[in-house]
């Protein structure tokens, strides 16, 4: 008995070993700068990292700020652009891509191509094909439209761009799930005399709705954390600057440019309650839809 | 993720390693010290300074190291909190209020010698106690860039000194129907815009103590809606055309015909766009016609200055280096290598020479020194500097009429400045 007991002792402490750097690393580089974090929204900034104790001021100014309240509903615009869309077209690229078309290998490294690219040189990129004086788009339309700049259009070209890079990289995943289909289902499926669409919203859609629904969820978060994209393709001079601002914008430009960190902070904590409210919403309602039987 | 976190620390374990080797090479009395700075065109001009010193010196031995301008303020300032700020770096006129005001920045009263300096450059190297927080690097002023052919074209006169705001608005008209081309491309920048046209009226961003804003005063005002309303005119484009092209790229793929451009990006535009040499000089900025007081001149002029931490290890020698920076030889090796012009008096000419290989005539910025004004700060600049620029949008676009504005903008610089300046009741 005794013996085991060591035996399972030592084997624990060095599992506990072993997982050590990544369980330090998350609470070094995650955890408790969140706190801190929390901590800081409750604080007023001074400069140079330092923070004075004020109570809940941050979150009263925040919630008076009509830029603030833009800026939210400018990130749930952006969601409600991007996730439905982007999903779709992913699960659409993903079924053409498993179906038995010549060349596939190679559209398949085409469409996660914009994946390998840095998001900073997608940016770069889009914002010259929408640039209203030389971009390609308004030389191909002979328009003169302001894709960047009319304040009604600069969510929706930032939404467009995001779309198209996020596709490859869902359609891989969601490849994947459909690759684990068996094709037994579809032989059962043909024997019954069942169509082409029959099979895929009774066979196909059930089977990858597990993969579904994770890619729901990244697609959700990343696009609630929009940053990068909006910060490289709008930049401060631009007029529809306050059409475009998502949370984390915001929080940028508050926390790094004004250097008001305390402020910066609450933002940040708003977000993650939003976020959090919104994945609680989807695994309330994965029950209704997603199919864990094989 | 996981294995993010196990490169993250295996990283780390890496850099500590490194970071102790690093400190073991110091004892035989060689002195390596870092030298930060955010603009590449220079660095070749600052590592020939830091070469006259190591020659003098063959113990010190100074690295520049170059930051992008974006990212220079929050690693500066996140080296100031963990006390790990470079040897040397430079200090803007933006910022260093905030650092000096801090106790960030070491006094260095004892190393300047203040009679070779304009008073213009030591407010620019001053804390908000009269004390120098840093040596004065250079000076620059802002001038009007100008393409000869178009001029030519609509059979303008090339401005000069004499020009009045009405001639840049006449120029501007004749050009555009002549050519079809922009005039004077006015958009919404501070140094390199509004601020001009506001001293030259006569007003001021800030109030001459600089605790509270002045853009209600009527000299400010004139300026500021001369500026903004320049955009309403056919011959200049518009803030969302601003906002995808800077006017520097509209004016060198000739698409208008003036812009305003500090003296520091001229030789890097001269090299940048080879097939546009000889095609475009420079003039003084034009003056107000009938400014609320002064004789309607003026041109914004900033300066940066090298500063060191207020608890450098190696402070002697660190002070040493930098009153070489600040010395006769150190400026003239600046200056001749066409960085920047000198803020030590009587070397503008090291400056100007550099010219002298390209058909341009650079001293328009040189004379303008005369009658030059301190770029606006404040110890709350960085604070108001983003939410003012903001407010300057809103004005373009129309969502707040001009007075509206003015008067956002006068509020957000007093509420921030309040933090830091008490009333005076």
């Amino acid at each position: 008995m005794q013996k085991t007991s060591k035996l399972a002792r030592d084997g624990a402490m060095w599992g506990l070993i072993m997982v050590a750097p990544t369980i330090i690393g998350l609470l070094v580089l995650n955890i408790w700068p969140f706190i801190q974090a929390i901590y800081m929204s409750f604080s007023k900034s001074l400069p140079f990292g330092m923070f004075e104790f004020e109570g809940i001021d941050n979150y009263v100014e925040m919630f008076q700020n009509a830029e603030f309240w833009k800026a939210t509903w400018n990130t749930i615009l952006f969601c409600i652009l991007t996730v439905p869309v982007g999903i779709f077209l992913a699960l659409l690229v993903a079924v053409l891509l498993n179906s038995k078309i010549r060349g596939r290998t190679t559209f398949r490294a085409i469409f996660f191509l914009p994946m390998v690219v840095a998001p900073a040189a997608v940016a770069m990129v889009w914002k010259w094909i929408f640039n209203s004086q030389y971009g390609i788009i308004n030389s191909i339309l002979g328009s003169n439209i302001g894709w960047l700049t009319d304040s009604k259009l600069v969510l929706i070209t930032c939404a467009v761009v995001q779309v198209w890079s996020n596709i490859g990289y869902d359609a891989v995943l969601l490849l994947a799930g459909l690759q684990n289909v068996s094709a037994t289902l579809y032989e059962a499926a043909n024997l019954d005399g069942a169509s082409k669409v029959k099979q895929f919203f009774h066979i196909t859609l059930p089977m990858v709705s597990p993969t579904l629904f994770v890619v729901m969820i990244m697609r959700l978060m990343s696009s609630l954390k929009v940053f990068d994209l909006i910060y490289m393709m709008v930049d401060d001079a631009n007029p529809a600057l306050n059409d475009a601002q998502s949370l984390m914008s915001l929080f940028y430009r508050e926390s790094f440019i004004a250097g008001d960190k305390g402020y910066a902070s609450a933002i940040v904590v708003w977000t993650v309650l939003l976020i959090g409210i919104v994945t609680i919403f989807q695994f309330i309602g994965q029950k209704k839809w997603v199919n864990y039987e094989v | 993720m996981k294995k993010l976190h196990r490169i993250a620390t295996g990283a780390i374990a890496a850099l500590m390693a490194a970071g102790l080797a690093g400190c073991a090479g110091a004892d035989d009395g060689t002195v390596n010290l870092t030298f930060q700075i955010w603009d590449v065109a220079q660095r070749d001009g600052m590592q020939a300074m830091c070469d006259a010193y190591t020659e003098q010196h063959p113990n010190v031995h100074i690295e520049v190291q170059v930051t992008s301008w974006d990212e220079y303020w929050t690693k500066l300032e996140a080296a100031a909190i963990s006390n790990q700020m470079p040897d040397i770096f430079w200090m803007h006129t933006n910022e260093i209020l905030k650092y000096a005001d801090y106790g960030k920045l070491a006094d260095c009263s004892d190393i300047v010698d203040t009679e070779h300096f304009s008073d213009i450059s030591l407010a620019n190297a001053s804390g908000s106690d009269g004390k120098l927080y840093g040596v004065p690097k250079d000076k620059d002023t802002v001038g009007l860039v100008y393409n000869k052919e178009m001029f030519d074209e609509a059979g303008v006169a090339y401005p000069d000194e004499t020009w009045t705001w009405d001639d840049l608005v006449d120029a501007s008209q004749k050009i555009y129907d002549a050519t079809g081309k922009y005039g004077y491309m006015a958009y919404g920048d501070d140094q390199l815009g509004y601020w001009n046209f506001v001293y030259q009226a006569g007003g001021s961003i800030l109030t001459e103590d600089k605790t509270r804003a002045n853009f209600t005063d009527p000299g400010t005002k004139m300026g500021m809606e001369f500026y903004i309303g320049l955009q309403s005119y056919d011959w200049c484009p518009d803030q969302t055309y601003f906002a995808e092209t800077a006017p520097g790229t509209a004016f060198f793929s000739e698409k208008g015909a003036m812009f305003f451009e500090g003296d520091w990006n001229i030789l890097t535009e001269l090299q940048n766009y080879p097939d546009m040499v000889g095609k475009w000089d420079v003039a003084a900025l034009p003056k107000c016609p009938n400014p609320v007081s002064g004789d309607g001149r003026a041109s914004i002029s900033n300066g940066l200055s090298y500063a060191t931490s207020a608890n450098n290890k190696h402070m002697d020698i660190v002070k040493d280096v930098l009153k070489f920076f600040g010395s006769e030889e150190g400026q003239r090796i600046q200056g001749e290598s066409g960085a920047a012009i000198p803020a030590y008096e009587g070397l503008e000419d090291t400056w100007v020479g550099v010219f002298d290989e390209y058909p341009i005539d650079v001293t328009p910025f040189i004379d303008m020194f005369d009658y030059c004004v301190q770029s606006v700060n404040n110890a709350a600049r960085p604070e108001w500097k983003t939410p003012v620029s903001d407010t300057l949008l809103k004005i373009y676009t129309g969502e707040l009429d001009l007075d509206t504005g003015l008067q956002t903008m006068q509020e957000i610089v007093d509420e921030a400045s309040a933090e830091y300046y008490e009333e005076d009741a």
